[in-house]
């Protein structure tokens, strides 16, 4: 029997992973992508708990509509994100963070 | 609505109709003396218009803007406002005729007399405001021409001073602003409102306003900063002394009442009990100002500064009748504000034109300016005369109730009160507000007059009328202060009116 | 007539408003102005003595009115009409009416004519609002307006060094003094609750009945008292008046001579009501009258400016009639106050008259020998002088041995101390009379000295009758009440004797002598009070001026305000080190920021 806590350890594993991808990686394409992977961890756990916090036996559907709205944000958020990192190679010819570091005093 | 209702509003859009003009091309000091002139007519027409027997406040206009707040644009005049209103337009009128041609500023002719016209706006807007939004909104209003005025026409370090007046009255009107939130924020849900007449309305039925100690000592400090009270006075010394002469006359003049204004339209009618607490506080702190303040400007030595520290020593006379809190003080407190303001306007008008003549108002550098401009030195005589208290001119007559009234409250038998007290020390500041100004008469306009003096112009004739004004008004008001004192008494009662709990 | 106590205050201000706005550039217009004014008031005046009978409330005119407010403080400028008010009405415009036609000649070359005589005019205006008075705030104001009528006068030429300085002096020694008189005002109000004199008389019998109510009137008392050390130079505030002789001659023979001088000892007599309960503020006032007679009566025996040594003995006279006071004899008082005022002012006109003659020399060792040149100011001078000195026969004698037979009966010590002012007086009179009249002109100028114009003789010569008659029996009594002689008193037999004393050893001391023969810097110096009060200003009021200063400017304005700026400037500069600019950096930070934050929300209670 897979319980609630399973998928909450897989969606906590996944968000990590993201983080980490996030602060230590240096390709911003790669931090883009880890980014993407916290959103779909932060779906995962919604919709466990959408299946698992029933209402007079019915799922709670509250989660599996926010995980709809977060796929939408995200893949308008990738439209908008890649188009700026396409914006930015082209002004710097770089995908490295380390050498994006121009907004500072 | 009859007509006449709409005086006040009028009052506030001719000078900010001037001042557009006058950004649109208009010619600038013409347009601007123009419209000073038309203000000081319409006060006058409303000081005669105002019906004295029925008292209360007339010409009153309100537009409602906010329902849900109680919010609205209400202009109305009582013999308190009438009296700043008065003094607006008299300092206005002055300060635009005596200011620079046009053709003799380096920079921006037309936002100068711009920036002028917008402080007598604002300043009459805040005097005629009846509803507390407003009355605060408009002398946020005046403060940013008058930033302009210092920063770019100004003298000597006149950015950092810009910086530092604005910095700091802001910062005092962001106090003042928690205060009056509070005061808002204290009254039960059901009678909130904005009203100056509706709040007053309310403090008469007794009980309904929380006389919360803190929030009547958010409201002094807040007030008490835009004053220039003890101890937050150094930002108008150094603003006073870098300011061009009209928005020195102006600010000095006219602005700075408005701190006092606020506490006798709004802080003490609505407060009063709990602005019994704070006694002690207030007495201790405008002995800063009459001794400490009197005693640094002793030690003044460039006559703008001095005239600066005179100014903030002043106040504390104006603060001794306010503490003193009844019908004497408040008077005296009342007819003060209007006296101070017209000598301190001329004795600023005056050093604003010795500057431009010499180039310098060190003591060090000036001697015997009188040999060579004799008009000046008997008009800065007068009004130095005039600001020290000698008996003719307003300010006499109105420093007389504070004295009396601070010594009403008599002390435990033979010892003094508190009150008496600091009347002594106040009266000692008479002595030392004779030291420094007859110091700096001296200094300035008598004795030896070095070469290079002898030869400069007295103030041409035509530069004579806007110094002989306010020099006459005072005259007029110290023979017959029953005047002032007439116009101020039915407010003075309304303060006074107020039931203790 | 009902018009006429302001037909008397008003036409000087008249005048005065006149020539500041319309007649500046004539001068001589302005001079006739003026002096057609001041003859107006004495007119007036002389009418109104005989014809108007004794009030305090007949003539009021509303100033300030607080009735509106419930509250009973109002101050009219009333006008008090008794004996009192009447004598001193005649001494301040007859007088003044003199000295105004002197001035004429006097000041004919001045450029400032104009604004001498507007000055001269707000004077007369002033100085008659004081003898007016009815209420203790109406005395006040003008009691400030003489003040700075006084200041404006003695500052005449005010582009010379000397003259502003003198003018700021006094100036400031009277506000000294007027911290006190307005001090006792608010006492004798807070007990009272009036400021009306004919109120508080009513009132106070009923108060001091009271035993504890002696402290307070000692205190009011003496609080009144220092506005007469101010107005009247009474030590320790003396220093102002010899300072004073900066100002043109007939102003220092019209203001510090004659009239505002005395208003001090007038304002005493006034209230004499208030300050007689408390016998120790009399004692007070006696003592200080004593100190300055002799004091100043030391000093004038060492000065060589002909103005100063006559400016010393009005002190030392002023200090009489203080002592008067003291010893309750206000009818002493007010009688040296009268016949002094004649030959106060007879003798600085004459003095003017020399000094004029000597092209502005004014050091009696440069003059000598005037004796051929000038008769009538001579003689005139010599009655004058004579009358100082208290001479029988003269005015002064009668005046002087009122006060000194009153003395006698007060306290043995106020007496001698009285009797060898007497002596002082006669000595440094009759050295100042000898060097400039007699012997042989020491300096070019004073050899070809001649007699003044007419216009300023027949003031002399006005002048010279009062010195002389005004203290006799049937003169004064026209005026004031005389004090109760006492037939057998030899009083007046020691006075005259000491007189003698002093005029002798004048005279073997300083006949033909052609500088002092004896010097005694301590006396030329007078006692270095200027020296010690200059230290002193520096050391208290100056020294904590440049304190607060410093404070001002360094703790309170860069310290704190300056300081709360930098603070916040300097926490905003540290703040920006964490802005570095690498991405991931912040994405740590906010990360960290998202943990603590729900660790916080979850754990931290």
């Amino acid at each position: 029997m897979v319980t609630l806590n399973d998928y909450l350890l897989v969606s906590g594993l996944l968000f990590a992973l993201g983080l980490a991808g996030v602060l230590l990686r240096r390709n911003i394409l790669i931090i883009f992508m880890a980014l993407e992977l916290m959103l779909n961890a932060a779906n995962l756990s919604l919709v466990a708990f959408s299946r698992f916090g029933t209402v007079s036996g019915l799922p709670n559907y509250n989660g599996q509509m926010l995980v709809f709205f977060i796929i939408t944000v995200a893949a308008a958020e990738v439209a908008v994100g890649l188009a700026i990192i396409v914006a930015l190679y082209r002004a710097r010819q770089t995908t490295n963070v380390e050498d994006l570091n121009s907004l500072k005093f | 609505m009859s007509a006449l209702n709409s005086l006040p509003i009028l009052l506030i859009v001719l000078p900010v109709a001037a001042a557009i003009a006058i950004l649109l091309g208009a010619a600038p000091k013409k347009t601007a003396l123009l419209a000073t002139a038309a203000n000081l007519l319409l006060t006058l027409w409303l000081v005669f218009g105002y019906d004295q027997a029925a008292a209360g406040y007339q010409f009153t206009s309100a537009t409602l803007l906010a329902p849900e707040w109680k919010l609205s644009f209400a202009l109305g005049v009582d013999g308190l406002s009438l009296l700043l209103l008065l003094l607006t337009a008299l300092v206005a009128f002055a300060a635009v005729w005596i200011a620079p041609r046009p053709e003799k500023l380096e920079r921006y002719p037309s936002l100068y007399y711009a920036c002028l016209l917008f402080i007598v706006a604002g300043a009459t807007g805040a005097f005629a405001s009846l509803d507390l939004f407003f009355f605060y909104a408009f002398h946020e209003l005046a403060l940013i021409p008058t930033f302009l005025l210092i920063g770019i026409w100004g003298s000597g370090d006149r950015i950092t001073a810009a910086w530092k007046i604005t910095i700091y009255l802001a910062l005092g009107s962001f106090v003042l602003l928690i205060g009056l939130l509070a005061l808002y924020l204290s009254l039960p849900a059901d009678v909130r409102t904005f009203s100056i007449p509706g709040l007053q309305a309310l403090a008469l039925q007794g009980g309904v306003i929380p006389q919360t100690p803190w929030i009547y000592l958010t409201l002094l400090l807040g007030f008490g900063i835009l004053i220039s009270l003890f101890p937050f006075h150094t930002w108008a010394p150094q603003a006073y002394a870098s300011a061009p002469a009209p928005a020195a006359m102006l600010h000095a003049g006219v602005l700075k009442k408005f701190g006092l204004y606020g506490l006798l339209r709004v802080a003490l009618p609505l407060m009063p009990q709990a602005a019994q607490h704070w006694t002690n506080l207030l007495l201790c702190l405008l002995v800063g100002n009459i001794l400490y303040v009197g005693l640094v400007t002793i030690a003044q030595k460039r006559l703008d500064t001095m005239l600066g520290y005179s100014s903030v020593m002043h106040m504390g006379y104006i603060f001794l009748g306010i503490a003193a809190f009844n019908p004497l003080g408040l008077t005296g407190a009342a007819m003060l504000l209007f006296a101070h303001g017209l000598s301190i306007a001329a004795l600023f008008a005056i050093a604003g034109v010795v500057r431009e003549r010499t180039g310098s108002l060190e003591f060090a550098k000036l001697g015997g300016l009188a040999k060579p401009m004799p008009f000046l030195g008997f008009t800065f005589g007068l009004a130095a005369f005039a600001a020290i208290g000698l008996p003719g001119f307003a300010n006499f007559a109105s420093e007389l109730p504070i004295f009396f009234g601070a010594f009403s409250h008599a002390g435990k038998g033979l010892a003094f009160s508190n009150f008496q007290a600091a009347g002594i020390v106040a009266l000692w500041g008479v002595v030392i507000s004779a030291v420094y100004m007859l110091r700096g008469y001296r200094a300035a306009f008598m004795g030896e007059a070095p070469k290079r003096w002898a030869a400069l112009p007295d103030l041409c004739g035509c530069l004579r009328p806007p110094i002989l004004l306010l020099l006459a008004v005072l005259l007029i008001t110290g023979f017959r202060p029953q005047l002032l004192i007439h116009l101020v008494t039915p407010t003075i009662k309304a303060v006074l009116a107020v039931p203790a709990p | 007539m009902q018009n006429l106590p302001w037909i008397i205050l008003f036409t000087p201000l008249l005048s005065a408003v006149l020539i500041v706005l319309f007649t500046q550039r004539w001068r001589n217009l302005s001079a006739l102005i003026s002096i057609a004014a001041v003859f107006v008031s004495a007119a007036a005046s002389i009418v109104l003595f005989r014809t108007l009978p004794d009030s305090t409330t007949a003539f009021q005119l509303p100033w300030l009115d607080f009735s509106a407010l419930g509250i009973g403080f109002q101050v009219p400028i009333g006008i008090t009409i008794d004996g009192l008010s009447k004598a001193m009405l005649l001494v301040v415009t007859c007088i003044g009416a003199l000295i105004h036609l002197y001035s004429w000649a006097y000041m004919a070359d001045d450029e400032g004519k104009s604004r001498y005589f507007a000055g001269l005019s707000f004077f007369m205006f002033s100085m008659l609002g004081i003898v007016f008075a009815n209420n203790f705030l109406m005395m006040f104001i003008f009691w400030e307006l003489v003040g700075v009528s006084s200041f404006i006068l003695i500052g005449h030429w005010f582009y010379r060094p000397a003259p502003p300085a003198a003018a700021n002096k006094a100036f400031i020694c009277n506000r000294l003094g007027d911290f006190g008189f307005m001090l006792g005002i608010l006492l004798v109000w807070t007990a009272t609750q009036s400021v009306d004199f004919e109120v508080i008389k009513a009132k106070l019998p009923e108060l001091a009945a009271n035993p504890a109510f002696l402290p307070f009137a000692t205190a009011a008392a003496i609080c009144l008292f220092c506005g007469t050390v101010g107005k009247s130079a009474q030590f320790p505030l003396h220093v102002w008046l010899p300072d004073a002789m900066e100002g043109p001659t007939p102003v220092s023979a019209l203001i510090h001579a004659a009239t505002m001088v005395a208003a001090g000892v007038y304002m005493l007599v006034r209230v004499y009501f208030i300050i007689s309960i408390s016998p120790a503020a009399m004692e007070v006032i006696a003592v200080i009258g004593t100190i300055t007679a002799v004091l100043a009566a030391l000093m004038a025996t060492q000065q060589d400016d002909i103005k100063r040594v006559l400016a010393y003995s009005t002190l030392s006279q002023l200090g009489y009639m203080v002592m008067a006071v003291g010893v309750a004899s206000r009818d002493g008082a007010m009688f040296h106050l009268f016949t002094h005022a004649f030959f106060k002012a007879l003798l600085f006109l004459g003095a003017g008259s020399v000094i004029l003659a000597c092209h502005h020399e004014q050091n009696i060792w440069k003059m000598g020998g005037l004796w051929k040149k000038q008769p009538i100011t001579l003689l005139t001078f010599a009655a004058a002088t004579l009358a100082l000195m208290g001479v029988y026969g003269f005015s002064g004698f009668y005046s002087k041995d009122a006060i000194l037979i009153a003395a006698s009966e007060h306290h043995p010590w106020i007496f001698y101390a009285g009797l060898f002012t007497a002596f002082l007086t006669a000595f440094y009179m009759t050295r100042l009379f000898v060097v400039v009249f007699f012997g042989k002109a020491r300096t070019e100028a004073a050899g070809h000295a001649h007699e003044s114009p007419a216009v300023m003789l027949i003031p002399l010569v006005l002048l010279a009758i009062p010195s002389v008659v005004a203290g006799y029996h049937g003169v004064i009594a026209n005026f004031l009440p005389t004090p109760a002689h006492e037939a057998a008193s030899n009083v007046p037999y020691i006075a005259s004797g000491l007189g003698l004393l002093g005029i002798a050893l004048g005279f073997l001391l300083y006949r033909g002598q052609e500088k002092d023969p004896i010097r005694i810097p301590l006396l030329a110096n007078k006692f270095y009070f200027d020296e010690f009060y200059a230290l002193l200003i520096w050391n208290t009021q100056d020294l904590l001026a440049r304190i607060s200063g410093f404070i001002d400017r360094w703790i309170l304005d860069t310290a704190l305000v300056r300081g709360l700026s930098s603070g916040t400037w300097g926490f905003g500069f540290a703040l920006r080190f964490i802005q570095c600019g690498n991405l991931q950096a912040y994405a740590l930070l906010f990360g960290a920021g998202v943990v603590a934050l729900f660790y916080f929300i979850l754990f931290y209670k």
